[in-house]
């Protein structure tokens, strides 16, 4: 980690400004846009859903509008590497003629401030998938041309559990530096070589630490570190070991019973990176071809052309969603599919709480023994599901 | 609530039913509960937080609901149109189902409240508004005292209407392009939805693709449009499309201007009687068909 230095507020707005007149997209947490009804603007009631939701990700001009401090965006930094919907490429077809337009691959250059250490992680995480057999270009190249300082978070809430999934509130995997918040700006420490070299083109901004700077930073660090111990804790390899050896255990009907599938936890998800290809015709002869954002969540996911479904109802389907973020993604890439941030348990309005069912399997998987003996244990009762 | 876990315990234990659909307090707020035993019936709760249309279990689709046999559902008033929707559409056996009705005086806006909500303007679902159905009908046991009238909301779904019948037609095409360019295509709007019965939606049909899958302002257009229309004279108004969207898109509104515009030409309120034929079910000479030339 290079050393600290401080980047006041003040330098933050020049920061920002000297970024944007260069042409670098700066990407961070702002209030949540979108439009209103003219003339009701001032008798919309307030948001219901709280703090989480009123923040999303978005390209700032200004400084001013990001949004530096406590708060969850509603969607993941992810749709910055992966949009819900991108261009693979189009085609022309005269004749024999077949003209192919591909998209490009070279990306300007993006820095995000601010991301949350959850949602940097993620990306890294991902990139296990994204440069395994095939390497993906776009999103390879995305994450090469974007450079990103993880904000330290202070806990948002009580369904946060990075710790759990090898992260912390703190934790610098994926992004290039930290960002931590002390009085009057924040103490700023570059991790990878793209981030001292981000540091280094840009020196004027940045400053020696104030006096007690260097411990208000770690303060601020470890009461985070205090509060998330407070939340819910499994051991993963444990629920891994006894999602690998139990996939028809009746354990699984009672987890996923009152899921609605609609999908809305893959989305917000930072780590679900599912996709669907389609051709979109465009015309005679001419079209698009897309990919966009898939669930396995959907009964069509897994729909076979001979109208048999593998996952014939929503249990399978949910069981899924565990078994590939903590069995399946951990024994392929040696990282569990999730980061903590607690996005799908904000976002599921039925109530599905992953936070609380990997705890149940966790203790389930203690109950029934570490052999993973399902035959040994009872089930508990559908109601008694978390 | 001793009434209520009461008469499902009793319904558990004669094995009138095999599970109680209801709702239970959580870490996050009111959910669903699926109680089998009389322990699990003794953490049945109804409050302010209820909203959840829990009619959306006895769509035919969910499997691994019909796999649990007998339900009993506990349901609101205005749940009650759900389940008449999927009996006045042959997609229910009323004998399949107890239906426990609870007295409701209004819900919130948000079932994830730590604690029920007190109503005000600012905290009561705007569709509670002129609710008509706070006694539900349809049902096989009544629980609960009858409850106070809700308040008025700060602004009601009307006046939301209203206010965007009032612009342009280029305004409110503004409006619902940028509403509707948030969509990321998850169909959570279509999973929660208690009348979206298809075996096979439209968007899932890809021999043709009627409908665009990628989230471009004209696959996000045709999707919501189609499924707006598909509910005309079907939506119970339940707004749960509308709190599902993780994207926050405000469908209660469409959907609202569509019953108005259902009840302008046809005469037909949303009813919680499953003898009232729905426009879509039904033919009239009188009907209006100016658009037949």
């Amino acid at each position: 980690m290079s050393e600290a230095l401080f980047l006041s507020n003040d330098a933050l707005r020049d920061l920002v400004a000297g970024l944007v007149a260069a042409g670098t997209a700066v990407i961070g947490p702002a209030p949540a846009g979108g439009p209103s009804i003219p003339g009701l603007e001032e008798r919309q009631p307030p948001t219901a859903k709280g703090i989480y939701g009123a923040l999303e990700y978005r390209e700032v001009r200004d400084a001013d509008e990001l949004a530096l401090g406590p708060g969850m965006p509603r969607l993941s930094l992810k749709q910055f590497f992966l949009p819900q919907s991108e261009t693979l490429f189009s085609w022309k077809q005269r004749g024999a003629d077949v003209e192919i337009r591909e998209t490009p691959i070279a990306f300007n250059p993006r820095v995000v401030l601010g991301a949350k250490p959850c949602d940097a992680a993620a990306l890294e995480i991902v990139d296990g998938v994204m440069d395994w057999e095939y390497r993906d270009e776009l999103w390879n190249g995305r994450r090469e041309a974007t450079t990103i300082f993880a904000l330290a978070c202070a806990v948002e809430d009580d369904h946060c559990f990075c710790p759990s999934v090898g992260a912390a509130p703190d934790t610098v995997k994926g992004a290039d530096g930290l960002l931590t918040p002390i009085t009057g700006g924040f103490l700023v420490q570059a991790t990878t070589a793209k981030g001292e070299a981000f540091l280094a083109a840009n020196r004027a901004r940045f400053a020696a630490p104030p006096a007690g700077g260097a411990d208000e930073a770690r303060a601020y660090r470890e009461a985070a570190l205090a509060r998330i111990g407070e939340n819910a804790q499994i051991d993963a390899a444990r629920v891994r070991d006894w999602i690998e050896h139990h996939f028809e255990d009746p354990f699984w009907a009672t987890l996923g019973v009152r899921c609605n599938g609609c999908g809305a936890c893959t989305m917000v998800c930072p780590t679900c990176h599912c996709f669907d290809i389609v051709d979109e015709e465009e015309g005679v002869g001419c079209g698009t071809r897309r990919r966009c954002w898939d669930t396995c969540q959907a009964g069509k996911f897994t729909l076979h052309a001979s109208g048999h479904n593998p996952r014939a109802d929503q249990i399978a389907r949910y069981r899924q969603r565990i078994n590939h973020k903590f069995a399946v993604y951990p024994l392929k890439f040696g990282e569990v599919l999730c980061t903590g941030c607690g996005r799908c348990v904000r976002t599921c309005q039925m109530g599905q709480n992953i936070g609380e069912i990997l705890v149940a399997i966790d203790e389930y998987a203690q109950r029934t023994g570490e052999s993973g003996d399902a035959s040994a244990a009872t089930g508990p009762a559908a109601g008694a599901a978390p | 609530m001793k009434e209520l876990r009461d008469l499902a315990r009793q319904l558990l234990a004669d094995g009138t039913v095999d599970v109680v659909v209801g709702w239970e307090d959580s870490p996050r707020g009111a959910r669903p509960i699926f109680a089998t035993t009389p322990d699990d019936a003794g953490k049945l709760i109804f409050d302010t937080r209820c909203l959840h249309n829990l009619a959306t279990y006895l769509n035919p689709r969910r499997k691994q609901v019909t796999d649990l046999g007998k339900l009993a559902l506990v349901i609101k008033g205005c749940d009650a149109k759900a389940v008449a929707g999927l009996l006045r559409e042959a997609q229910l056996d009323r004998d399949r189902v107890v239906l426990i009705g609870v007295r409701c005086g209004g819900v919130c806006e948000d079932s994830m409240a730590p604690e029920p909500v007190a109503l005000t303007p600012e905290t009561v679902a705007p569709r509670c508004f002129g609710c008509d159905n706070r006694e539900p009908h349809l049902v096989d046991h009544l629980v609960g005292d009858p409850r106070p009238e809700p308040p008025a909301p700060l602004l009601t779904l009307d006046e939301r209407v209203a206010a965007l019948d009032a612009l342009t037609p280029e305004q409110r095409w503004e409006y619902w392009t940028a509403q509707f360019d948030k969509c990321v295509r998850c169909y959570a709007c279509r999973q929660v939805c208690p009348m979206c019965v298809c075996e096979r939606c439209v968007a899932d049909k890809s021999r043709p693709q009627w409908i665009e899958t990628a989230s471009h302002p004209r696959g996000n257009l045709s999707w919501n449009v189609t499924r707006a229309l598909h509910l005309a004279g079907r939506c119970v108004g339940c707004g749960e499309c509308e709190r599902f969207c993780p994207a926050g898109i405000p469908l209660a509104t469409l959907n609202r201007k569509l019953q108005q515009v259902v009840e302008q030409r046809y005469d037909y309120r949303v009813a919680d009687d499953p003898e009232v034929t729905a426009p879509i079910g039904d033919f009239r000479l009188d009907d209006q068909q100016e658009f037949i030339k």
